[in-house]
């Protein structure tokens, strides 16, 4: 029998129609598809033994609490620790990808002068000659840590500047500690007293504070667990926070200041309120047509704030007439308002103010890379990862995630004293120094981060108030040595102290405030727009469009 | 019966038998355990009853897997029977202190959580829902490998059609979507994939 081109055609068509009805394609399909995930040139994880650690983030001054799932002895995931008292559970996208970070290209391993490799020895003999030379300049941007206690004294005994970069959320308290005395890295909001809930542009449900503390609250308020929270944003646009509050106020953005002198106004000729500070100058149909709203909306919302008391306004930056409304409600020291925290707090100088003409600028790894310098002084930039070498005169490879002992002092907004231990539970590479251990270098009598985290521990161990939450509860009075204190907080729980006193700020306002944020002076960091994001977060997460800058929100 | 129909059927005839006994057979290499190992003899002649005797949750909720070589050591430092894996595992891996390098029947890609520990103890899980009746194997089963994945049959399952499988059987993400949906469990991307 003769085999035609025909027969094979149609033999074809019978496989191909068989084919079809087999597990040939469609397994191939999956296979190839997992083939393409295990590529060689895909770094993969060790194998090993895997558990689970838990910590907190490093990564800004929120400190989150983390859980790592770690294999062979490095972290190969993070998930949220719900223990944790503050951010219960939640991280924001950066903290979910953190443990990929020191793997990131742009991870620095070599010393750079000016674009130009360079070694550790050339770079402190560089530092040690500008600190013999002229006065220095050390910027933080994660104040309160031990090692900011290295770099603070490094600069006493070398009469030099300590500044740190405050984040929008720390800036926001700044009136207070003008009008009380109380420094504003003591004071917090007491949301969970709260139940109503202004805001002026801050992104409440979109990264404000630890991510896990005011979207968990509003979502269980919302879902009827405890009293009514009522949220009114006031935002220029329909941003993520307000198409989820409980009232969104469209105003015209950049007029929260004509808005919260109208709101003030209303509250202090209706008598809504107990006369508690000065009459705002700007008249209610003038703050009517600068905020785009009526003067009957701005009555109503006036109303609406006290029906449903205690009732704190928030601002989303430095915002002296919001701060001064709030002394108009009451809510400055009150229970569900601007609360002190009960732990003595330093007041610090912001790295906006003037700079004194320095010799060197030494800047921290914990600044973002956003900080716009505009000096002369030799600057001295240290960083895990490269944000843009060519705006510091010294690239230093600073410690990247976990690799590093650091302790975790209280976030910026809280209303409650808190502390914890975040291990170095990944090695360090060889080449890498942190800020503080580079000063110590340089000036051995320094005492190590390690030591003054022994001392606080200590501290608190002696204190014998609060509570260690961890897997469990203990109170930090039925433990019996300090070991076991610390033995606890290295395991990652967290030390809460006790509530905030409501009456331990005291406000003093007779004039009601003229400057407003817009007004703030032209400084050499004045266009830096993020403080609390982490020096990669400007390239990743800003990129990402997980979360919309200022600039977009507001348009 | 027209020749063309006899040709196209003969055609079709080729590919379903290639695809549903050739193919299984050129997709998967099989691989024998570095040793015999009988999970019966272990609970009749060591009265081990439980699994978690040796497959253990640790202090943290991770679970310890395959029981790490410290743990065999305890009744095996010595031989204690004549037969081949015996020798193998005193001489070859306990003597030297090397870790048996077995081939994990589950083991997942790396972006994969799975917490034992949450199945066991939350959501009530018996090991057999799961493993069958593995734990009274009387050996090892023979390990198979897809050329193209890398991972275990196992994952998969071991019918190539994936229909009328035991509820044991497959461990792909969907297995898990729709163990999930029957016990009306949701957990979201980041349950899972950590």
């Amino acid at each position: 029998m003769k085999v035609t081109r025909r027969d094979l055609l149609v033999w074809s068509a019978g496989a191909a129609a068989g084919l079809v009805v087999t597990p040939v394609p469609w397994k191939l399909l999956d296979d190839s598809s997992i083939w393409s995930q295990n590529w060689p040139w895909i770094p993969q994880p060790t194998r090993g033994p895997v558990e689970v650690k838990q910590s907190a983030c490093t990564l800004c001054p929120n400190g989150c609490g983390m859980r790592l799932k770690m294999a062979a002895g490095w972290p190969v995931g993070v998930a949220g620790g719900s223990s944790h008292p503050i951010s219960r559970g939640a991280l924001c996208p950066l903290g979910f990808g953190a443990h990929q970070l020191n793997w990131h290209p742009e991870r620095l391993r070599t010393v750079r002068r000016r674009a130009t490799t360079s070694s550790w020895s050339e770079a402190k003999a560089a530092f040690a000659k500008a600190c013999s030379e002229g006065p220095v300049v050390i910027i933080d941007g994660y104040p309160g840590r031990a090692a900011s206690s290295v770099l603070e004294s490094f600069n006493q005994k070398r009469n030099g500047s300590y500044r740190v970069v405050l984040g929008r959320e720390t800036r926001a308290l700044a009136p207070y500690e003008a009008w009380s005395g109380v420094p504003a890295s003591a004071l917090g909001y007491d949301l969970e007293n709260a139940q109503t809930i202004v805001s002026f542009g801050a992104p409440l449900l979109d990264g404000w504070g630890p991510p896990g503390r005011f979207t968990r609250l509003w979502a269980e308020r919302v879902a009827g667990a405890g009293p009514q929270l009522r949220l009114i944003q006031a935002d220029g646009s329909l941003s993520r926070t307000a198409t989820r509050a409980w009232r969104w106020v469209p105003v015209q953005a950049g007029c929260e200041t004509a808005l919260a002198a109208g709101v003030a106004r209303v509250l202090l000729e209706e008598r809504l309120v107990l006369a508690r500070g000065p009459m705002p100058p700007l008249t209610l149909v003038d703050a009517a047509s600068q905020t785009g709203l009526t003067t009957d909306a701005i009555r109503d919302l006036a109303r609406t704030i006290v029906a449903h008391p205690p009732a704190v306004a928030i601002a989303n930056d430095d915002n002296p007439a919001i701060a001064a409304l709030n002394v108009v409600l009451g809510a400055a020291g009150a229970s569900g308002g601007i609360v002190r925290r009960s732990k003595p707090a330093t007041s610090y100088v912001g790295a906006d103010a003037a700079i004194p003409s320095a010799r060197a600028v030494l800047i921290d790894s914990s600044v973002p890379w956003d900080f716009a310098r505009q000096t002369d002084a030799e600057v001295f930039r240290f960083a895990a990862w490269d944000g843009g070498s060519s705006k510091a005169d010294w690239l230093l490879p600073a410690p990247g995630f976990l690799e590093e002992l650091t302790d975790v002092p209280t976030a910026p907004t809280s209303a409650i004293e808190t502390y914890a231990v975040a291990p170095s539970l990944v090695k360090a590479p060889a080449e890498v120094q942190s800020a503080a251990q580079f000063l110590s270098s340089i000036d051995p009598t320094l005492t190590t981060a390690e030591k003054i985290i022994h001392a606080r521990c200590e501290d608190l161990f002696r204190g014998r108030i609060g509570t260690l939450i961890g897997r469990d509860r203990t109170s930090v009075a039925k433990l019996d040595s300090v070991q076991k204190f610390e033995e606890q907080l290295w395991k990652g729980a967290v030390w809460v102290g006790e509530r905030s006193r409501p009456d331990g700020l005291r406000c003093e306002l007779q004039v009601w405030p003229t400057a407003a944020t817009s007004a703030r002076p032209e400084s050499w960091s004045a266009t830096w727009p993020a403080p609390v994001l982490p020096p990669l977060a400007s390239k990743l997460y800003k990129e990402s469009s997980l979360r919309e800058p200022p600039e977009r929100r507001n348009a | 019966m027209s020749r063309n129909t006899l040709i196209f059927g003969f055609g079709l005839a080729v590919a379903l038998v290639a695809g549903w006994v050739g193919f299984p057979r050129a997709l998967y290499v099989q691989r024998q355990q570095p040793l015999e190992f009988r999970h019966k003899t272990h609970a009749e002649k060591s009265g081990i009853a439980d699994c978690s005797e040796c497959h253990a949750l640790r202090e943290d909720g991770a679970f310890a897997g395959i029981p790490a070589m410290e743990k065999c050591a305890g009744c095996h430092s010595e031989r204690i029977g004549e037969s081949k894996a015996e020798a193998t595992l005193v001489d070859n891996f306990i003597k030297p202190g090397h870790e048996t390098p077995w081939l994990v029947y589950a083991r997942q890609p790396a972006n994969v959580w799975f917490s034992h520990a949450i199945h066991v103890k939350r959501a009530g899980l018996a090991c057999t829902e799961c493993h069958s009746t593995y734990g009274e194997s009387d050996q090892v089963r023979v390990y198979q490998v897809n050329r193209i994945s890398g991972y275990s049959r196992d994952i998969w399952g071991h019918s190539i059609s994936r229909l009328r499988r035991a509820p044991h059987e497959g461990m792909k993400m969907s297995d898990c979507e729709d163990c999930h949906r029957r016990h009306n469990v949701e957990v979201g991307c980041l349950g899972c994939h950590e």
